[in-house]
C-alpha cells in the first residue's frame, strides 16, 4: 500500500537511490528543506506548525544520518534488518561515494578534472554539434551523449566535475525515464552537466525536459 | 468521445477563464474540433474572453429542453474549428441545479461529439462545481504564486478527491462504514484522501485496494499563472511534489503562464489577448502547454509501490 508520509525511510523521504553519493545527498536536502521550510509558498498553509516542526526534524536527522558514513552504514544495517531493503541491493550497488575524501575535498584536484575537459573541449572545438543540439526543441539523453563522446570527454569525468552519480547520469543519457531522478534534482544535475560541457543550462534543461515530457 | 479537459482551482480571478479560452483557441488553431464549456453557472463570463457579446442560447436551452441534443447549443465562434457552449441565459436559481438535471447535463457533455472539450469552471468548492470538474478525463488545477491562491488551490484538490471518493463509496454502499472512521479523525475534517484510503485498506474493507485503484485513475496536472520573476522558478514542481505527498499520488505539472498586464486592456477592450500579441512570453507559454496536451498519450496514472 501506499506509505503514509511517516513510513518513509530517509532515502524515501528524499527521493534517492540507496547508494547515492554524498552529493546527491546534499543536494537532496538542500531541495526538500527548500518545499517544507517555513517560509515556502509550497506548503503554504497545508501544514500545522506542529507537523511542520515534526516533519523538519525527521528532515534534519535523515540529513545527519545519511551524510555521516559510519552512522549511515548503521542505519542501512538496520533497513535491512527490518526487512524494508534486500541485503543484496546494498552489497550489489557500492554507494557511490567514489573518490577518497581527501581527494574529492581538494580543490586541485576538481580543479585540474575541469581544466583537462576544458582542455578536451578547446582542441576538439564543440562549436557546431553543441550549437546543433542546443537550437533542437528536444534534446534527448542520446544527443548529449553523442556531444560527451564526441568531445572525447569520459563519463567519469563528467562524474568527478559534477559528483553526480554514475547512475544517475547514465539514466540521464540513456533517457531512462523510470531511474531518472525526480524532476527538481534532475533540472539542477542537468545545470550541472551543461556547465561542465560548457553549454547553455536553460536551454539544455529546457529542451531535454521537453523530450522527457513528449512521451 | 474526445479529450475532456476540465479548469478549476478554488480561486476566483486565478485565470481559469482566460486560459480556458486561449488553450481553446490554440487547439483548434492546431485544425482539432474544439468545444468550450461555460460553467461558471451563474456568472459566466468566457463569451467575453472571445471578443463576443452575449451569445443568443447556451445550456439553458438544454435544461429547460427548449432543444434535445447539447451539440445544438455549441455555437461557432469567430475561430474556425472553436465551439462554444455558454451559461449566460442560465439565471442564477439554475446556479443550483437539481440533481437529476445536473446530471442529465454530466452525461450530455460526455457525450458532445469533438475532439477537446474544454470546461471552464467557477470560483468555490460546491457540489456543482466539484461534480463538474470530475467529468474529465484530465483536470487541470489553475493556481497562481500567492499564499492565499496556493492555500485555496489544496483545498480545492483534497475536495475534490475526497468528492470523488464518497461517491465511489456511496455507490458501493459502503460511506456509512468509514463516515465513523472519517469523524473519529480531526472532528470530522478528514485530512486528506490518503488517510481515508489508508483507513479503508488498515480497516481491510474488501475494497479498500480497489478505491485507490479509482483514485490513482484521476489524472491531473497543475498550472502556475499570472507567473512574474520573481518568483522560485521550481515552485511548479515543488507544488506537485507536496501533492503527491501529501494529497495523493498522481500530479504533473503543466507550465508557468507569464504575467502580462495587457491580457486585462485586451479583455476590457474585447480582443484576443493570443491574437494581438502572438509574440509575447505569455502567448508561448500557453502555446507550449496547448502542444503538450494534444501530444500527450493518455496514460492513467501508476502508483509505485512503496515496497
Ligand atoms: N497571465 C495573465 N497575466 C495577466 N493578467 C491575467 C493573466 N491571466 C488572467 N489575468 C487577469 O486576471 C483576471 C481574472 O481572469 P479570469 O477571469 O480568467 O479568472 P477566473 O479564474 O476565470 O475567475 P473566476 O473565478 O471569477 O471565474 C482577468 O482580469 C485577467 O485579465
Ligand atoms: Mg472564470
Amino acid at each position: 500500500m501506499t506509505k503514509k508520509f511517516n513510513d518513509l525511510n530517509y532515502y524515501e523521504l528524499f527521493k534517492i537511490p540507496y547508494n547515492a553519493s554524498s552529493f546527491e545527498v546534499r543536494q537532496a536536502y538542500k531541495n526538500i528543506l527548500a518545499i517544507y521550510e517555513e517560509s515556502s509558498l509550497a506548503t503554504y498553509a497545508l501544514f500545522a506548525e506542529d507537523e511542520r516542526k515534526t516533519i523538519l526534524s525527521k528532515i534534519e536527522k535523515a540529513f545527519s544520518t545519511l551524510i555521516d558514513d559510519e552512522k549511515r552504514t548503521a542505519y542501512d544495517k538496520r533497513l535491512v534488518d527490518v526487512g524494508e531493503i534486500p541485503k543484496d541491493l546494498l552489497t550489489a550497488q557500492e554507494r557511490q561515494k567514489t573518490i577518497p575524501l581527501f581527494q574529492a575535498n581538494t580543490a586541485v584536484t576538481k580543479h585540474n578534472n575541469l581544466a583537462r575537459i576544458r582542455k578536451k573541449i578547446k582542441e576538439k572545438g564543440k562549436g557546431k554539434l553543441a550549437s546543433a543540439l542546443l537550437n533542437r526543441d528536444f534534446i534527448s539523453g542520446q544527443d548529449l551523449k553523442n556531444l560527451r563522446e564526441s568531445l572525447g570527454i569520459e563519463l567519469e569525468e563528467v562524474f568527478e566535475a559534477t559528483k553526480i552519480s554514475p547512475t544517475a547520469l547514465e539514466a540521464i543519457e540513456r533517457d531512462d525515464i523510470t531511474n531518472l531522478p525526480p524532476k527538481i534534482y534532475l533540472k539542477s544535475f542537468l545545470k550541472s552537466y551543461a556547465e561542465v560541457l560548457q553549454l547553455d543550462a536553460k536551454q539544455l534543461v529546457d529542451g531535454y525536459v521537453k523530450n522527457v515530457e513528449k512521451r | 468521445m474526445g479529450r475532456i479537459y476540465s479548469i478549476g482551482g478554488g480561486k476566483g480571478g486565478s485565470g481559469k477563464s482566460f486560459i480556458a479560452a486561449s488553450l481553446g483557441i490554440l487547439l483548434a488553431k492546431q485544425g482539432k474540433s474544439v468545444v468550450l464549456v461555460d460553467l461558471d453557472l451563474g456568472a459566466s463570463n468566457l463569451h467575453t474572453l472571445l471578443g463576443q457579446r452575449i451569445p443568443q442560447r447556451g445550456l439553458d436551452a438544454f435544461i429547460d429542453k427548449t432543444t434535445k441534443s447539447l451539440e445544438d447549443v455549441a455555437l461557432s465562434t469567430t475561430i474556425p474549428n472553436l465551439h462554444l457552449i455558454s451559461s449566460t441565459k442560465c439565471s442564477l436559481e439554475i446556479a443550483n441545479l437539481f440533481y437529476a438535471q445536473k446530471l442529465k447535463v454530466i452525461n450530455a457533455i460526455k457525450n458532445l461529439p469533438f475532439n477537446y472539450v474544454i470546461l471552464d469552471l467557477g470560483p468555490g468548492i460546491n457540489f456543482n462545481t466539484l461534480d463538474f470538474f470530475l467529468i474529465a478525463t484530465e483536470g487541470l488545477f489553475v493556481a497562481t504564486p500567492e499564499p492565499t491562491a496556493i492555500e485555496n488551490t489544496f483545498i480545492f484538490i483534497k475536495s475534490i478527491y475526497l468528492r470523488k471518493l464518497k461517491l465511489a463509496l456511496k455507490e458501493a454502499n459502503m460511506w456509512h462504514i468509514c463516515q465513523e472512521e472519517v469523524a473519529k479523525l480531526s472532528k470530522g475534517a478528514v485530512k486528506s484522501p490518503l488517510d481515508l484510503i489508508n483507513i479503508l485498506v488498515e480497516k481491510n474493507l474488501e475494497n479498500g485496494t480497489a478505491f485507490r485503484d479509482l483514485l490513482s485513475g484521476l489524472k491531473f496536472s497543475l498550472i502556475l499563472n499570472k507567473f512574474r520573476g520573481q518568483v522560485a522558478e521550481d515552485l511548479g514542481e515543488q507544488l506537485v511534489e507536496v501533492c503527491n505527498r501529501h494529497l495523493y499520488p498522481g500530479f504533473d505539472f503543466l507550465g508557468n503562464i507569464s504575467y502580462d498586464s495587457r491580457v486585462y486592456e485586451s479583455i476590457i477592450a474585447r480582443n484576443i489577448f493570443i491574437q494581438k500579441y502572438p509574440y509575447t512570453k505569455t502567448v508561448s507559454d500557453l502555446q507550449n502547454m496547448a502542444r503538450r496536451l494534444a501530444g500527450a498519450i493518455q496514460q492513467p496514472i501508476q502508483i509505485k509501490a512503496s515496497k
